[in-house]
């Protein structure tokens, strides 16, 4: 018989003894037959042979042996025992489940998130040989820019020709297209411009048509073709080959400062293979369009919008690639420093021209998403990782005082004869069933949730693909965590059961209960230390969030919507100037609309700076934050007139207007005590210079609720920009009629997209809510878990200690002595653990104190929160064993048994 | 668990294999049956050696089995040798007549 058929026949171990069985009975008929013919009485001869046969079970037992692979056999044996045993204790058994499947669930999409933002490699070839160049901007908020100008891409690559091929790939942008079908419908796609080179190097080929060639970078402007991505195919054409040739337009847009993007019509000429999204993980781009095709970006040194990536050829090391581009790099910055540098210092010219040029790996991709979350997602991690601890210990707990109780099955067991290695094999299957459905729900569970964390990511604006596929990565993961965790956690309860001495546990039900409590107790303290590492971080993340959120940002969120209003096609200044009039008076007109106002910039972004000089200060060049808004902007956002006037009609109306208003911090770095208001400083935009006049200081507002406020000048908006309008009302009639009164200022306008300003405010707290979020709830998963084990172990030493508290009472104990005696146990064993904990917690901390606002990890909140809650689930855990306790009755304890 | 030895021990497999290539397939039943006669009444095969014996040989590949129907309609399992279970017979035959030679050879003049 092979071994496949003997593993066939463990499954199908119940036919096996049937035959068996058969086999044997038709033996022993036959003997009786032959006994009765030579003239003994059937009852006689039935008698004699089943004697003679012996045990027909020992006899089937030996063959069957011979027909299974036994260890398969008992295994499976195991396993049924197992289940059968689970389901016996369904509470015990669901609440291990539950809290491993969580923790394990946690962990999983933990990693599947930190796989795709930060460990997979790009699908592309050889992703280990790319690069990518980087230089410091001395900005702590944005502490690496990788941007780089047409001409200084060009320099760089001649630079590091035959080192490196390095191609330029456009930041991301979404401009809207038009496809001529559905309506004609706009539509917003994630942009980039590309290189003709990109797709050869990075190794790239076409699912259908062509992709962009360097005969696309020819001559600016004239190769209007493009390339769509595969998601996108399949999403919006539904995978039809016939989109090759297809013409589409994609819009003109001119934002405030730099009318760059070309707009016209566009040919796809193929799509890209499947597994390709773009060289940045975390945004999937729709379409790519050849280099030349961004005009106002070639051979233009002051725009800045391209990542520049290379591939370092085999024999070139990285030294070298670095030393030439280093050489390049600061060539071209001296060319320009007179460009760049107007009104700088010399040690600021001089830090300007030597800044250092970086060489990154671009394996990964270069990804903001992941320079923005990626200490977030290893503290979420070390955080699930922490829980699934506590999860383990909890169900080493469940395990342990179930050995406990079954302590006179395992003993028989031994007694006749069971190896002990059986006895640990039956508590492992156990511990990896339990370990095994956990897995499965912790994958399910993984499945909602780092979808759900993408989600939160995501923005209308600036949607978020991860790929989170369930591959042999994440299955391996999984599948190597419940393996550890069921050999760590089941161990324990596996060799204490093993470990039961027949005789005395046969004895006496109780012995040795005191030092089997005790083998638990090291359990709840870890567990406690683990949770309170949890909750000090979390509770440090929520509070850090608690004051991020409590910020004041010095305009009234509440109340204002902002509609985003756009041509439908290209209008020129005047209409678009006009419009801006018309729309701000129609909107004002409408029943339950306190005040309107339109401004470039939504108030939290920060997109637009300049170096700004007044004359006749002895002040360096500043940075001011430009800030174009229309009258009334400042009522409808409630921000306090300090001093001055704000804009008036005429600021808008008036083509050549020089009236400016500053805010506070501006007029402070400037002018100090005295008065802003009246003064002249030159203004230098799109290369004309201005003479401006300030006319209003206004109060500070936040660009970003982290920071202080920056220095901000505020000037009149001629074009539509965003909307903002203060109404009580946000119902969806009003917002249908804000919409329609748009429309009917001038029908060539249209609102996007209408975001309430709170929503707004909400995205730029978005790291610090998902991290207080998660790690809130982690904390609280934890603190359950570990209180839920304080009181197993609790309840349990006292159901253990029945007797010896029974003999106590009866001798005269008072029972707040014994209830003492009880509470004191668990007290040292949550002391012992919290001390490991805060300690713990205090030496992570300074992992998160990076993203932490105005919150310090030894401030008195920071450490009371944590501990003063673990002391309150740890009282709550106590008071029911203790309870038990004072109310054991001598009488009914000792005659117990 | 326990092994337990009896006088046929080593000769049981070598006395199936015969009986079986000399009478064709036979059941369990049959084998006890022959070597009993066949022995004078002197050899008894006990049950409790003899399944777990034929499931071994079964095992090893000497013997195969099928199910049958008996004169009586009773399902039986009839077993027969195998070209494996002829060279090990042979092989057997051998070690067993220089064995029992040697053993004879030493109680005749020890």
């Amino acid at each position: 018989m092979s071994w496949l058929s003997r593993l066939i026949n463990v499954v199908r171990a119940s036919k096996v003894e049937r035959d068996l069985d058969d086999e044997l009975r038709f033996h022993i008929d036959a003997r009786i037959d032959a006994l009765v013919q030579t003239g003994l009485p059937r009852h006689v001869a039935e008698e004699q042979v089943v004697r003679q046969f012996g045990s027909r079970l020992r006899l089937r037992e030996a063959s069957r042996d011979v027909k299974l692979l036994p260890w398969l056999d008992s295994l499976v044996r195991d396993i049924r025992l197992g289940l059968r045993m689970l389901r016996k204790h369904a509470v015990v058994t669901g609440a291990a489940i539950v809290s491993l499947s969580l923790a394990l669930g946690a962990c999983t999409g933990a990693f599947s998130l930190i796989d795709a933002l930060i460990l997979r490699p790009l699908p592309v070839r050889a992703p280990e040989r790319l690069i990518h160049l980087t230089f410091p901007t001395y900005d702590p908020a944005w502490p690496e820019n990788d941007t780089f100008s047409d001409p200084l891409f060009v320099r760089l690559r001649e630079a590091a020709r035959g080192r490196v091929d390095l191609f330029a790939v456009s930041y991301p942008e979404r401009p809207s297209a038009t496809f001529g079908d559905q309506g004609g419908e706009k539509e917003k796609l994630r942009t980039q411009f590309v290189s003709g080179d990109t797709f050869n190097r990075l190794g790239v080929v076409p699912a259908v048509g062509r992709l962009l060639t360097p005969q696309d970078d020819v001559r600016p402007g004239a190769h209007p073709v493009a390339v769509v991505s595969h998601a996108f195919w399949m999403r919006r054409f539904g995978g039809d080959p016939a989109i090759v040739g297809r013409w589409f337009a994609l819009e003109e847009r001119r934002a405030f400062g730099s009318g760059l993007w070309a707009g016209g019509q566009f040919q796809i000429v193929g799509v890209a293979e499947p597994r390709f999204m773009g060289v940045e993980p975390g945004r999937a781009t729709d379409l790519w369009l050849p280099y030349a095709m961004a005009p106002g970006r070639l051979g233009n040194p002051e725009h800045s919008s391209f990542r520049v990536i290379g591939r370092v050829k085999e024999d070139a090391s990285l030294e070298q690639v670095q030393s030439v581009l280093q050489a390049a790099f600061t060539s071209f910055r001296r060319e320009h420093v007179e460009r760049f540098g107007r009104g700088q210092s010399p040690e600021s010219l001089e830090r300007f021209v030597g800044t250092p040029l970086y060489v990154r790996s671009a394996a990964n991709g270069p990804s903001p998403l992941r320079q923005q979350f990626e200490r977030s997602l290893w503290i979420l991690a070390a955080i699930a990782a922490l829980v699934l601890l506590i999860a383990g210990s909890n169900v080493a707990n469940l395990f342990l005082a179930r050995t406990a109780a079954r302590e006179r099955e395992m003993s028989l067991r031994v007694s006749i004869g069971a190896g002990r290695g059986r006895l640990i094999q039956q508590m492992l299957v156990e511990s990896a069933l339990v370990a095994g459905v956990a897995c499965a729900l912790g994958l399910l569970f993984a499945g909602v949730a780092a979808p759900a964390v993408v989600g939160m990511l995501a923005s209308a604006d600036d949607p978020v693909y991860l790929d989170l596929r369930v591959d042999w990565r994440l299955v391996a993961f999984v599948g190597s965590l419940a393996l550890l965790t069921t050999a760590v956690f089941g161990l324990a309860p596996a060799l204490r059961a093993a470990s039961v001495a027949p005789m005395t546990a046969l004895k006496t039900g109780s012995a040795g209960a005191g030092t089997r409590a005790g083998v638990m107790r090291p359990f709840v303290a870890f567990q406690v230390a683990f949770s309170l590492v949890v909750l000090f971080v979390g509770g440090l993340l929520v509070l850090s969030f608690a004051r991020l959120a409590s910020v004041n940002p010095g305009f009234s969120s509440s109340g204002v919507v902002l509609l985003s209003v756009e041509p439908l096609h290209r209008v020129d200044e005047k209409r678009l100037h006009r419009a801006l009039l018309q729309i701000l008076d129609r909107l004002r007109d409408v029943p339950g609309v306190q005040a309107v106002s339109s401004a470039e910039f939504n108030v939290l972004g920060r997109p637009w700076r300049h170096y700004v000089r007044v004359p006749g200060t002895e002040h360096e060049t500043i940075e001011a934050t430009m800030a174009p808004v229309t009258p009334g902007f400042f009522e409808t956002m409630r921000i306090p007139v300090l001093d001055g006037r704000t804009f008036t009609r005429r600021d808008i109306e008036a083509k050549n207007s020089t009236a400016v208003v500053v805010n506070q911090t501006f007029a402070r770095r400037y002018f100090g005590r005295e008065r802003a208001v009246g003064r002249l400083f030159e203004g230098r935009f799109d290369d004309n210079v201005v003479q401006n006049e300030i006319v209003g200081v206004v109060a500070d507002t936040k660009h970003d609720l982290r920071e202080p406020a920056a220095p901000t000048l505020y000037i009149p908006l001629r074009a539509t920009g965003t909307f903002h309008v203060r109404t009580a009302d946000d119902s969806a009639t009003l917002m249908s009629r804000l919409r329609e009164e748009v429309h009917a200022a001038d029908p060539a306008f249209r609102v996007t997209a209408v975001t309430p300003q709170s929503a707004v405010i909400d995205q730029t707290l978005l790291r610090e809510r998902l991290l207080a979020l998660l790690s809130g709830f982690f904390a609280v998963v934890g603190l359950v878990l570990a209180a839920v084990g304080l009181y197993g172990v609790l309840s349990y030493s006292v159901v253990q200690r029945t007797k010896e508290i029974g003999i106590r009472l009866a001798l005269g104990a008072q029972q707040l002595a014994v209830v003492r005696s009880v509470v004191t146990d668990a007290g040292i064993t949550m002391l012992v653990g919290a001390a490991g904990g805060l300690a713990g917690g205090l030496y992570l901390a300074r992992f998160v104190r990076a993203l932490l606002y105005e919150v310090q990890p030894f401030d008195l909140w920071s450490l009371a929160l944590p501990v003063g809650s673990l002391l309150c689930a740890g009282a709550l855990a106590a008071v029911l064993p203790a309870r038990r306790a004072a109310r054991v009755d001598p009488v009914v304890a000792l005659r117990y048994e | 668990m326990m092994k337990r030895h009896d006088s046929l021990q080593g000769a049981l497999p070598l006395l199936v294999l015969k009986i079986l290539l000399r009478r064709g397939p036979l059941h369990g039943y049959g084998i006890t049956l022959h070597i009993e006669t066949m022995s004078d009444e002197v050899l008894r095969v006990e049950e409790g050696s003899l399944y777990p014996a034929l499931h071994r040989m079964e095992e090893a590949g000497w013997i195969k089995a099928r199910w049958a129907v008996s004169e009586h309609k009773r399902r039986v399992r009839m077993y027969e040798v195998t070209a494996a279970g002829r060279r090990q017979l042979e092989a057997e035959e051998g070690r067993w007549h220089a064995v029992t030679g040697a053993v004879a050879h030493v109680l005749k003049h020890a």
